[in-house]
């Protein structure tokens, strides 16, 4: 009896830890786009599994792209909070403040990678921490490649080793953890499905789920860098993948403990 | 310097390019009509590598060569609109070049 009580207690436990990955999504449906133009993205504090909350998200600290054609580019960055607008993003159980954003396509139109960075300012979560998640989303115009590899200087990062942007499904993805500009031993790393698919019209995630997990810890799958900060993650399914090292950075705000996360996203692409 | 200034352009909209495939070294090419009687065109390789030099030309309605440019050191070039039919094409060479009717470039 005694033992029934323990494992429903640690099943619970497991149950409430694997609902509690965050993830600062910056969404569009398309990552790699034969030409430029106008773009829509969603930013979204959310848990991209389940779907089932949203944070409220509290004004951009920054929100930028970073713009190179060619490995011999010059890197061109371009601030976007002006493109910005709050919206309400509805997920499975609740709606949170969030963002939209439509960048026009003087900003879109050239072939290349669009590196785009966002800084949301800092979340509280329940009421003895701040989380701050530096994410970023990459994409390509056209197929030159150019700056998916590079830093781009924030405190913590997690710096692709393969373009995020073309990537086969069953294939493997790569990165570095990286922390004030030097990488992470052994990082902590989430990674998730984003299961439900945004509907970027009614500012939701759509009710049926791509996939089933078969235990929670499926839910946010959880592996560890290597010793230079190095990690592989298979890509079974087409998608979007959330990458996040949580807990990289230390510090506070207002007083209060705070820690600084790094997130990434990248798309996996059927063969067909 | 065409980047800076293409992004003061009020009308930047429209875009063509042609990606060939299966080549480890595939070329890449695209224009754009700049609303101001001005055609911006760029151009680049899947590996990223730098098409400074590669010739660019600007052919009439029958096919007959009316102007040659290459592209800027920063794989770009911008050249007057021609009157009536034309096309560009990026010259990179057997297998390597991309051709573009003007019907296909938009603002």
């Amino acid at each position: 009896m005694k033992k029934g009580f323990i494992l429903a207690g640690l099943i619970t436990l497991f149950s409430a830890a694997s609902a509690l990955a965050h993830f600062q999504m910056v969404y569009t449906p398309q990552s790699a786009l034969e030409t430029g133009g106008d773009l829509n993205l969603k930013l979204v504090f959310t848990h991209p599994f389940d779907a089932d909350h949203t944070m409220d998200m509290g004004p951009v600290e920054e929100f930028y792209v970073i713009h190179q054609r060619g490995e011999e580019g010059q890197p061109r960055k371009t601030d976007l909070k002006e493109f910005l607008h709050e919206i309400s993003w509805k997920s499975l159980d609740n709606e949170g403040k969030a963002y939209d954003a439509k960048i026009p396509s003087r900003v879109m139109r050239s072939m290349g990678d669009y590196v785009f960075v966002l800084v949301p300012s800092p979340y509280l979560e329940g009421e003895d921490e701040y989380i701050q998640q530096y994410t970023k989303m990459i994409m390509n115009v056209g197929g030159v490649p150019g700056n998916w590899h590079e830093p781009v200087g924030l405190p913590v990062e997690i710096v692709p080793l393969d373009k995020p942007y073309a990537n086969w499904t069953g294939g493997v993805f790569r990165g570095v953890v990286m922390a004030n500009g030097e990488p992470v031993p052994h990082a902590e790393l989430e990674i998730e499905y984003l299961n439900h698919e945004p509907d970027m019209r009614r500012n939701a995630f759509k009710k049926r789920p791509g996939i089933k997990a078969p235990h929670p810890a499926f839910e946010s799958m959880g592996i560890r860098a290597n010793a230079n900060g190095e990690f592989t993650i298979g890509l079974p399914k087409a998608g979007w993948w959330g990458i996040a090292a949580p807990d990289l950075v230390e510090t506070e705000y207002n007083d209060i403990d705070m820690v600084k996360e790094a997130v990434l996203w990248i798309q996996v692409t059927d063969i067909k | 310097m065409k980047l800076g200034k293409m992004a003061t352009l009020p009308i930047l909209a429209g875009f063509m390019m042609l990606p060939l495939s299966a080549m480890a070294h595939t070329p890449l090419f695209s224009c754009f009509d700049n609303g101001d009687g001005t055609i911006y065109c760029e151009g680049g390789f899947s590996d990223g590598s730098t098409a400074a030099g590669v010739p660019v030309v600007i052919k009439d309605s029958s096919g007959k060569e009316v102007k040659r440019l290459e592209l800027s050191r920063t794989s770009d070039v911008e050249f007057e609109k021609p009157k009536g039919n034309y096309s560009v094409t990026f010259d990179g060479g057997e297998g390597h070049s991309i051709e573009i009717p003007g019907s296909q470039i938009f603002e």
